[in-house]
């Protein structure tokens, strides 16, 4: 028995609330709980008194007494009219049973009670008490409410006065909006029950519908807006719903005991069905705050009722719909039903599945009219349109019909072109789908996108009934959605696997026919050169303009549509690529930023006379390109961004659909970039870039027998290449720009975007290859440079007095070359011109020409180095040239001629590095011009190291001294003013 | 005897001392033993008679028998009670027979299952104290729940006249 203590203490520890309430119980009511034991203990101990004896009597008569909350409980369970009969057994019961909350809680069930409002209400009931306490003590008098008013606080001792009349006044505001009727009928009835407690109303409806019978109550209109007008008002809960009660109950009640359907009073007291309808939405309601006993079967009773009622106006709508009877009966039913059920969609879907759009033949269009009416192969999308133009007609004629039957016809008109979707929309698109499918992808990939175009025009043009909030772009969306979701992932695939196979076959058939013309083109085009060379600054003018314009109008006007040059330039090759009529229609539909789809064509003004200059000039661009076709194409380059653009087009339609496929979609747009990317540069411009620098390598300056021309060909071809590269490279961004940047479908700072890395890639490798390029570009510009310089300076030219023979050596290594560049100056005549030798005017053109090609071609930081490096080399050359001359003070100011001229090109370079050189160059030529007899003063110069600003050294300037003419005449003279003068020092 | 452990005997204890063996399963249709069970443990409990002072032996009987009848009832959750409640359901056959007993009874009942917190049986407790109300006068009513009447016959009138729009449907 150690362990029972913990065990009793538990029940009470546990804490299960049982314990609480019974202990609450004691004292309930009135007598408390005797058991039988404890009374008979009783009687025993006080059997001598008489009166005890009755006591105890009396308290065994005692029945056990239930704590309040089980009372409580109980009342819960009470029918209303017990309920209130149980309100007048004592003051406590009546307090239990007027508790708001109980009432407040049977508004809630019926869905009538607004907290909101029951706290605003408070609130100015408040409010108005305070002001009324400041301006008049009175009671406000408002439309002959106050006297009822008056009448109510006599009646009402119990009840604080001050609040009485705050919510009563509440009450009056209330009142003053109902209908002028029922306010007279109103103030009738209470002159006539002047103690009801502000029922005034249930009194007359009570009485008419109990009374009665069959007899229709007068105030038929406020039975209807019983439940509408009931309002939320804290501690009047009890009065508004026995305002309801009194309205409802005796067609509720009536109702649940009807045998048919004939007997209920609801259907006697009113013959119109739309108020029929209101009744029994009412009851419907009523029947909520019904928890008494046997409540389930009357609501069953009662949703019989209903549904008998629902099926018979269902079937009036149907009539009136085969009647077509629009304003009529289908009108009216359709009101009566969202009345009686509201959100039922019972007529709704009726009207929907009957239509007769879904068995009209001028819409059922045939879907294989868009193949069948186009060439073979091909697709045409007029008939689509046609069809989408009608079926939107005839859906706008609907919407203005179902405007004017259905009371909220925006959600019908939905669900109906839903249905219009299901039905028409669908049979339509995806036999024609799976048969464009079939014959040819091309022509699905068209159909798909510009189906959806169509069919989003068609959901926007649809002018839904008026007054909804439904946003139209977003429904538009979801139906399109519905429709396209099947065939999209399918779509997408077939989309990149085409351009992918398009884009690989053009090259692959470009190389093919290259590889064809291998053995002729290397002839070709070293024989074609020569003839071009001419052009050659046009040329690249042009093709400048062609590249620059883009670019340069990119960041003020948007509105130039990149393709519009290029594919008025290139409209031939387009179409015998056979794409041309694939691209052109996906064109002008996609949508353009800062433009309509329709100017497309017409590009803007600033664009229109570009593009007529360029059209001229790419066609002569075409031609003269044709030296580095064989390397690569900017046709090909230009036709694969085609493609991309069309492809890209026709998926960018898509994302406007936002969600998962808007998502997929943006995401196969960097794909297509990306493939672009991938095709264009590794499988067409490095390739090209690799034979170019392959080609440079092998360029022999002596093997090659036109030098005239100013050009290194190789060179040349590079050059130009780079050029082309950088077209394509600017083409590529302008395409970024404008179809992945600007409608947003790649974030330009997102740097692990991939069609961002995709295209840094492809720029990275285009500058490698152009720097490879170049570095050999370099060396073979210069070993031209060399052989310039060995085989056309004349000896004569810096020696114009001395023989040509001792220097015959030099001209005599290459035979061939001797009567070519002929001798220019007359032997043995001074040469009075003072210009420029024609050797180094040639260099100059030569380096210039291809340095200037370069500009606004690649970077500039390259082009700095590369113009560094080759005057750097230029340098070397003229050194080396230099020292293998022989120079009299007379040729001496052709040489400085000479220097001064490549002095000025290099100044043209903006290099000052560079031009310190050419400046020591310049300064070391003027050795030549001291006559033999100052060679005093000749060795000071030789010695003066700052003269030369620290290019070269005294050894070196002493050797360049040594290429005088009268060097041997001199050399004495100066060594010995040179050593002497280190002696003297030393 | 059976053995498994939904069938394991427990031994309530009325306040007259009277023991009666019950299954466990049938034991915890009331909150108060099955949470008791729950938070001593079972061998604790199985050791000892588990005292009910606020109830007598018929009245425990009685609580029994309708525990043992709706013993293989559905738990009610603590939180869907109150929706239940409002969701009238009408008292099945067997509990009005059940509910056939003199008025102290029932309410005996009522009390002994709003103790051991059984919402169940407290509700068709209710129920049927609230049909056993229904079409009664005020003035049986009070004889029926032992009320005094405090309202002098105005007030009570007053009453009256105020909630007349729930009478005579």
């Amino acid at each position: 028995m150690s362990n029972i203590t913990p065990l009793r203490r538990a029940p009470t520890a546990g804490g299960v609330g049982g314990g609480g309430r019974g202990g609450g119980g004691g004292g309930v009511v009135g007598i408390p709980k005797v058991t039988a034991a404890t009374a008979g203990q009783k009687y025993h101990q006080h059997s001598t008194s008489i009166l005890k004896t009755l006591q105890a009597t009396e308290m065994l008569d005692t029945k056990p007494v239930l704590p309040a909350e089980i009372i409580a409980t109980i009342l819960d369970y009470l029918p209303v009219p017990d309920l209130l009969r149980f309100a007048r057994t004592s003051r406590r019961y009546r307090e239990m049973v007027y508790d708001d909350t109980r009432w407040v809680a049977r508004l809630k069930s019926m869905g009538v009670w607004d907290e909101a409002e029951a706290r605003r209400r408070f609130e100015d009931a408040v409010q108005r008490r305070r002001q009324q306490s400041v301006s008049s003590p009175t009671t406000p008098v408002g439309r002959g409410q106050g006297i009822p008013t008056a009448q109510q606080q006599q009646h009402h001792p119990p009840q604080p006065a001050a609040r009485r009349e705050s919510l009563f006044f509440d009450a009056d505001l209330e009142q003053e909006r109902r209908q002028q009727e029922l306010l007279q009928i109103q103030l009738q009835k209470q002159q006539i029950s002047d103690l009801r407690d502000g029922f005034e109303t249930m009194k007359v409806s009570g009485g008419g519908g109990g009374g009665g019978g069959g007899e229709p109550p007068r105030d038929v209109e406020g039975l209807l807006l019983v439940v509408d007008k009931a309002r939320s008002i804290r501690g009047q809960a009890r009065q508004e719903y026995g305002r309801i009660y009194g309205a409802l109950a005796p067609f509720y009640f009536d109702l649940a005991r009807a045998k048919t359907h004939t007997d209920p009073l609801v259907f006697k007291v009113f013959r119109d069905p739309d108020r029929q309808a209101r009744m029994l939405a009412n009851l419907r309601a009523f029947a909520k705050s019904d928890w008494a006993d046997g409540a389930e079967g009357r609501r069953e009773k009662l949703e019989g009722m209903t549904g008998i009622f629902e099926s018979a106006v269902l079937r009036e709508f149907e009539q009136g719909y085969e009647f077509w009877d629009v304003d009529g009966r289908m009108k009216k039913y359709a009101h009566v039903l969202e009345v009686l059920n509201p959100g039922s969609s019972a007529g709704v879907e009726l009207f929907i599945q009957k239509h007769p759009i879904f068995g009209d033949r001028e819409v059922l269009a045939n879907a294989m009219d868009c193949v069948n009416q186009a060439m073979a192969d091909s697709i045409t999308l007029e008939p689509s349109r046609r069809f989408f133009e009608v079926l939107g007609r005839k859906v706008n004629e609907q919407s203005g019909i179902i405007g004017r039957i259905f009371p909220r016809p925006e959600r019908v008109f939905w669900g109906f072109v839903d249905k219009v979707r299901e039905e028409i929309m669908v049979e339509y698109i995806t036999p024609l789908f799976d048969d464009a499918h079939q014959r040819s992808i091309p022509s699905y990939l068209r159909a798909v996108s510009g189906i959806f175009e169509q069919t989003m025009l068609f959901l926007r043009t649809l002018t839904p009934p008026k007054g909804g909030e439904v946003d139209q772009e977003a429904k538009a969306k979801e139906i399109a959605l519905k429709i396209f979701e099947p065939h999209f992932d399918m779509y997408l695939q077939d989309e990149i696997d085409t351009f992918t196979a398009q884009a690989e076959s053009e090259v692959g058939e470009w190389e093919k026919k290259l590889s064809e013309q291998e053995a002729t083109a290397e002839s070709f085009y070293m024989g074609s050169f020569a003839n071009r060379q001419a052009d050659k600054k046009d040329f690249l003018t042009s093709f400048k303009k062609v590249v620059m314009m883009p670019v340069t109008v990119l960041p003020t006007s948007l509105g130039l549509p990149l393709g519009s040059p290029f594919a008025s330039s290139k409209p031939a090759a387009v179409a015998v690529a056979g794409n041309g009529g694939l691209s052109t229609p996906g064109r002008a539909e996609s949508p353009v930023p800062g433009g309509t789809p329709g100017d497309r064509t017409s590009s803007p003004i600033p664009g229109k006379a570009f593009a007529d200059e360029l059209a001229a000039k790419a066609a002569l661009m075409t031609s003269r390109l044709e030296g580095i076709k064989s390397l690569f194409s900017i046709e090909v380059a230009l036709s694969l961004v085609h493609g991309a653009k069309a492809s890209l087009g026709r998926v960018a339609v898509f994302i406007q659909l936002g969600g998962q496929v808007g998502g997929e979609a943006r995401e196969m747009c960097e794909t297509i970039f990306v493939t672009l990317l991938r095709i264009l540069g590794n499988g067409h411009v490095k390739p090209g870039f690799d034979k170019a620098v392959t080609h440079l390598s092998q360029y022999n300056p002596r093997e090659v027998s036109e030098h005239d021309k100013g050009g290194v060909a190789p060179l040349v071809t590079f050059i130009e290449l780079v050029n082309v590269g950088d077209l394509i490279s600017q083409m590529i961004d302008v395409f970024y720009e404008q179809q992945l940047a600007q409608p947003k479908i790649a974030d330009r700072n997102d740097f692990l975007d991939p069609a961002g890395m995709a295209k840094k890639k492809f720029e990275q490798m285009l500058d490698e290859s152009v720097a490879a390029g170049l570095n050999k570009g370099i060396d073979v510009l210069m070993d031209e440079v060399e052989y310039i310089c060995a085989t056309t300076q004349s000896p004569t030219d810096y020696n114009p007095g001395g023989i040509t023979a001792p220097d015959s050596i030099l001209s005599g290594t290459i035979p061939g070359m001797e009567k070519a560049p002929a001798p220019k100056p007359p032997v043995g005549a001074i040469d009075m011109d003072i210009g420029p030798s024609k050797t180094a005017q040639r260099i100059k053109d030569l380096v210039a020409s291809h340095t200037s090609m370069l500009v606004g071609s690649t970077d500039k930081s390259m082009l700095d180095v590369f113009n560094g490096e080759v005057g750097l080399r230029l340098f070397t050359a003229v050194c080396k040239h230099l020292k293998r001359q022989r120079i009299s003070t007379e040729g001496a100011i052709k040489l400085i001629a000479d220097m001064n001229l490549y002095f000025e090109y290099i100044r043209t370079l903006k290099n000052k590095d560079l031009l310190a050189y050419f400046k020591a160059l310049r300064e070391l030529s003027q050795i030549y011009l001291i006559d033999a007899k100052h060679a005093k003063e000749m060795a000071t110069i030789i010695a003066d190291g700052d003269r030369f600003g620290g290019i070269f050294r005294a050894e070196e300037v002493y050797e360049y001294a040594e290429r005088r003419a009268d060097w041997y005449q001199v050399k004495r003279e100066v060594e010995r003013a040179m050593y002497g003068l280190e002696c003297c020092v030393m | 005897m059976a053995d498994s452990s939904s069938s394991t005997k427990i031994v309530l204890e009325s306040n007259e001392g009277a023991r009666l063996d019950v299954e466990r399963i049938v034991a915890e249709r009331s909150v108060l033993i099955k949470n008791l069970i729950e938070d001593l443990g079972e061998e604790a409990v199985m050791a000892e008679p588990i005292p009910i002072p606020n109830v007598n032996t018929p009245v425990l009987k009685k609580v029994i028998e309708w525990c043992k009848h709706h013993k293989n009832d559905a738990a009610q959750s603590a939180d869907d009670d109150n929706d239940n409640r409002k969701k009238t359901t009408d008292i099945d056959e067997w509990d009005q027979k059940f509910m056939q007993v003199d008025q102290e009874m029932l309410f005996e009942i009522i009390l002994a299952a709003n103790y051991l917190d059984i919402k169940q049986l407290l509700d068709v407790g209710c129920k049927t104290v609230a049909n056993m109300i229904k079409g009664k006068s005020p003035e049986e009513i009070r004889k029926t729940f032992n009320i005094t009447n405090d309202f002098t016959p105005e007030e009570e009138e007053q009453i009256r006249r105020e909630n007349e729009w729930a009478e005579d449907r």
